[in-house]
C-alpha cells in the first residue's frame, strides 16, 4: 500500500516538466550532485569534529559545550545545503530513487541518526558544563558521539551505493528484497 | 611510460581484483567519502579558525595543532583507497582530464600543506600577521575543495 502510493508520487513526480529537464540537464545535474557530494566536507566534517571530541579523541583542551555551541551553525550550513540538493537531485530521477533498497535505507538511518542527535542534545543541555574538560567524556556521551559517526557512515555508504544498480526493479532477486526495494510490479507478480 | 604505467596497473593483480568483485569499487569510494569528511572536518576547523570565523575564543594553535593529526590520517587514507580505485579504471582516468587537474590540484594541496602551512602553523601565531593567517586559511580550503570537485567530476566525463 505505502510502496503504492510512493511509487505514484514519484511517477507524478517524474512527469513534471522540471523533473525531466534536470535529469537531462549534463551540467545543473552533476553540478548539484557536486555540491551535495561536496558539502559533506562540511556537515559531516564539522559533525565529526563535535562527535569526535565527545568521544574524547581530540580538542580535549577545548570545553566540549563550547565546541559544540561553535560549531553547530556552520554544521547546520552544510546540511542544509546538502538537503536542498538532496532533495532537488530525487526529484530529477523519483522512481529510481523511491525503489532503491540504498535510498531507503538511507533515508532510515537519516532518520536514526535524527533521533540520536535530538537525544544526545537534550543530553548536552541536561549535563551542560559538569564534564566540559573531563579527560574522559561520560561513557553515556561516547556511545551517542560513536553511534552519530557510526549512523552517519552508514549514510555515506548508502549514499554512494544508490548509483549501483545491484538491487534494481526488474533484476534476478529474492521477494525479501523486491520488497524492501519496494518494487511493486515484481511483489504484485510473484502474490 | 606514464600510460604503460597505468595499463600496467589496471592489468596488474589488484586491478583485476577491484574490477572483478561487483562490490569492492563502491565500498572503496564509499570509504574514500568518510575520509574526504573527516579532512573537510579538519580542514574547514582549522581553516575556518584561521579566518577568524569559527571558534574565536579558543586559541588558533590549539585548533590547528589537533586538527593537523587527524588531517594526516585522513589524507593517508585517502591517497591509498584513492590508489586501489584508480588501479581498477586506470586507462580511463589516464584519458580523462579532471583526473589530471585533481592530481595536479592534490600535489598542490600536499605540498602546500606540508611545506608551508604547516611550518607556518608550528610558529607562535601572536607572531604572524593575521592577514597572512586568514590568506593561508582561505587558500587551504580553496586547494582542498578544487581536489575534491575535480574528482567527483571524473565520473561524470567519459
Amino acid at each position: 500500500m505505502l510502496n503504492s502510493l510512493a511509487l505514484q508520487f514519484a511517477e507524478w513526480l517524474a512527469a513534471q516538466p522540471f523533473s525531466s529537464s534536470l535529469h537531462e540537464s549534463f551540467y545543473m545535474f552533476n553540478w548539484l550532485e557536486t555540491t551535495h557530494v561536496l558539502t559533506l566536507m562540511l556537515s559531516l566534517g564539522m559533525l565529526f569534529t563535535i562527535d569526535a571530541r565527545m568521544a574524547g579523541w581530540w580538542l580535549m583542551e577545548v570545553p566540549a559545550s563550547r565546541l559544540a555551541a561553535r560549531l553547530t551553525v556552520p554544521m547546520w550550513i552544510g546540511f542544509a545545503i546538502m538537503i536542498g540538493t538532496g532533495v532537488t537531485l530525487f526529484t530529477a530521477i523519483p522512481v529510481r530513487y523511491t525503489q532503491s533498497v540504498w535510498f531507503r535505507l538511507k533515508l532510515i538511518l537519516l532518520f536514526a541518526a535524527a533521533i540520536n542527535a535530538f537525544l544526545f542534545h537534550r543530553h548536552l543541555n541536561a549535563s551542560s558544563g559538569t564534564w566540559d574538560l573531563d579527560k574522559i567524556p561520560p561513557k553515556r556521551t561516547r556511545i551517542a558521539a560513536i553511534t552519530s559517526l557510526c549512523l552517519w557512515a552508514g549514510v555515506v555508504v548508502c549514499g554512494r551505493f544508490i548509483a549501483y544498480d545491484w538491487f534494481d526493479c526488474g533484476n534476478e532477486m529474492s521477494a525479501f528484497m523486491n520488497w524492501a526495494a519496494g518494487c511493486v510490479a515484481s511483489t504484485a507478480a510473484a502474490n | 611510460m606514464v600510460e604503460s604505467f597505468f595499463t600496467w596497473l589496471e592489468a596488474s593483480a589488484l586491478g583485476a581484483f577491484v574490477k572483478d568483485q561487483g562490490a569492492t569499487f563502491a565500498t572503496i569510494e564509499a570509504v574514500h567519502l568518510m575520509a574526504l569528511a573527516v579532512l573537510g572536518g579538519s580542514v574547514f576547523v582549522s581553516d575556518l579558525r584561521l579566518c577568524n570565523l569559527v571558534l574565536v575564543d579558543v586559541p588558533s594553535k590549539t585548533v590547528t595543532d589537533n586538527a593537523h593529526k587527524y588531517f594526516k590520517i585522513s589524507l593517508i587514507v585517502l591517497l591509498i583507497t584513492g590508489f586501489v580505485m584508480l588501479s581498477g579504471v586506470a586507462t580511463k582516468c589516464y584519458h580523462n582530464f579532471y583526473y589530471w587537474v585533481k592530481m595536479a590540484a592534490l600535489a598542490a594541496g600536499i605540498v602546500f600543506a606540508f611545506a608551508i602551512r604547516q611550518p607556518l602553523l608550528r610558529r607562535d601565531h601572536a607572531e604572524l600577521n593575521p592577514l597572512t593567517l586568514k590568506l593561508v586559511g582561505m587558500a587551504s580550503i580553496s586547494v582542498w575543495f578544487l581536489v575534491a570537485a575535480s574528482g567527483r567530476w571524473i565520473g561524470f566525463s567519459g
